[in-house]
């Protein structure tokens, strides 16, 4: 992918499709030690050690319409070939960790990309699932946490288009605060 | 054009032998896979140097002729024996992909 920040939409709509009900993205990285890691955990079904095993396999796929799957594969490789690493692991009925680690300064480094519509994007699209998103880096912390955005919206639903207008802003402003200028 | 022209007339080098009687129509160049894999058409020469398994699979969803990797790029052991399995032809020349692009566009006119 050209952003990772695809791959994490891409990670994501598998919590969603493993009807997971609590979705946590953190994306923690440093200048200063030179790692870059993005972490998706959710609540969902979770898979057997097998089934691990087979999503990253490109040649297997739980789609009917062809007989390769690419995503967690070329998300595995983005890490692998800036010399980090990559891991999944899951329990069935508990739920699964996918974590990506790069090394920043890698010249195959891919950008990072606009995760913050990815987020949003996420959130808009499915707004019975509670998302928890952390960014930090060598300036500060932030997170945007729908549990806590419900319990003040009283019952309005999180695809409203003042709420997400009010997201997207957010993660702007915060980002802004860590990143300075240069969000990507 | 066939893939068993290809190899003769660039004098490539054969890492796994797909199918050789299929037809060449057309040559795409990439290195990116999520890219390569929706733009590659069917029927081409694909000139990269990923020789990773996730290649194999790309060349399988965008049903290449056959996987040509440039500039003597080495091909994995994991993506050998899906090559193999999957009948994926996987040549190899130490041209880089525009010079080898130029000589197979003159084969294919």
């Amino acid at each position: 992918m050209r952003e990772l920040s695809l791959n994490v939409m891409d990670v994501a709509q598998n919590s969603v499709r493993a009807e997971a009900t609590l979705v946590l993205i953190t994306v923690e990285e440093s200048d200063k030690d030179d790692f870059l890691t993005i972490t998706i955990k959710d609540n969902g079904c979770g898979m057997t050690e097998e089934q691990v095993q087979q999503v990253v396999d490109p040649f297997f796929t739980t789609r009917t319409t062809r007989k390769v799957g690419l995503g967690v594969p070329l998300f595995k490789m983005s890490a692998e070939q800036t010399g980090g690493s990559f891991s999944i692991t899951s329990e069935v009925g508990r739920g699964t960790q996918t974590q990506a680690r790069y090394v920043k300064s890698h010249v195959d480094m891919t950008p990072l990309g606009d995760i913050n519509s990815t987020v949003s994007i996420l959130i808009r699209c499915n707004p019975d699932i509670d998302f928890v998103f952390t960014r930090t880096n060598d300036n500060g912390t932030f997170t945007l946490d729908t549990r806590e955005l419900r319990e003040v919206l009283e019952g309005v639903s999180l695809d409203t288009p003042d709420v997400v207008e009010w997201i997207e802003q957010f993660l702007e402003e915060q980002t802004e605060n860590i990143c300075g200028g240069a969000k990507l | 054009m066939t893939v068993q022209d290809l190899i003769e007339k660039l004098d490539l080098k054969v890492l796994v032998e797909g199918e050789l009687d299929r037809e060449v129509t057309d040559c795409y160049i990439g290195d990116l896979l999520s890219w390569v894999m929706g733009r590659a058409p069917a029927d081409s020469a694909w000139l990269t140097v990923m020789g990773n398994i996730n290649s194999i699979a790309v060349a399988t969803l965008a049903d290449t002729s056959c996987i040509i990797l440039v500039e003597n790029a080495a091909l994995d052991q994991e993506a050998k024996i899906k090559a193999d399995v999957h009948g994926v032809t996987i040549l190899q020349t130490e041209d880089n992909s525009y010079r080898l692009a130029v000589q197979i566009h003159e084969l294919l006119s």
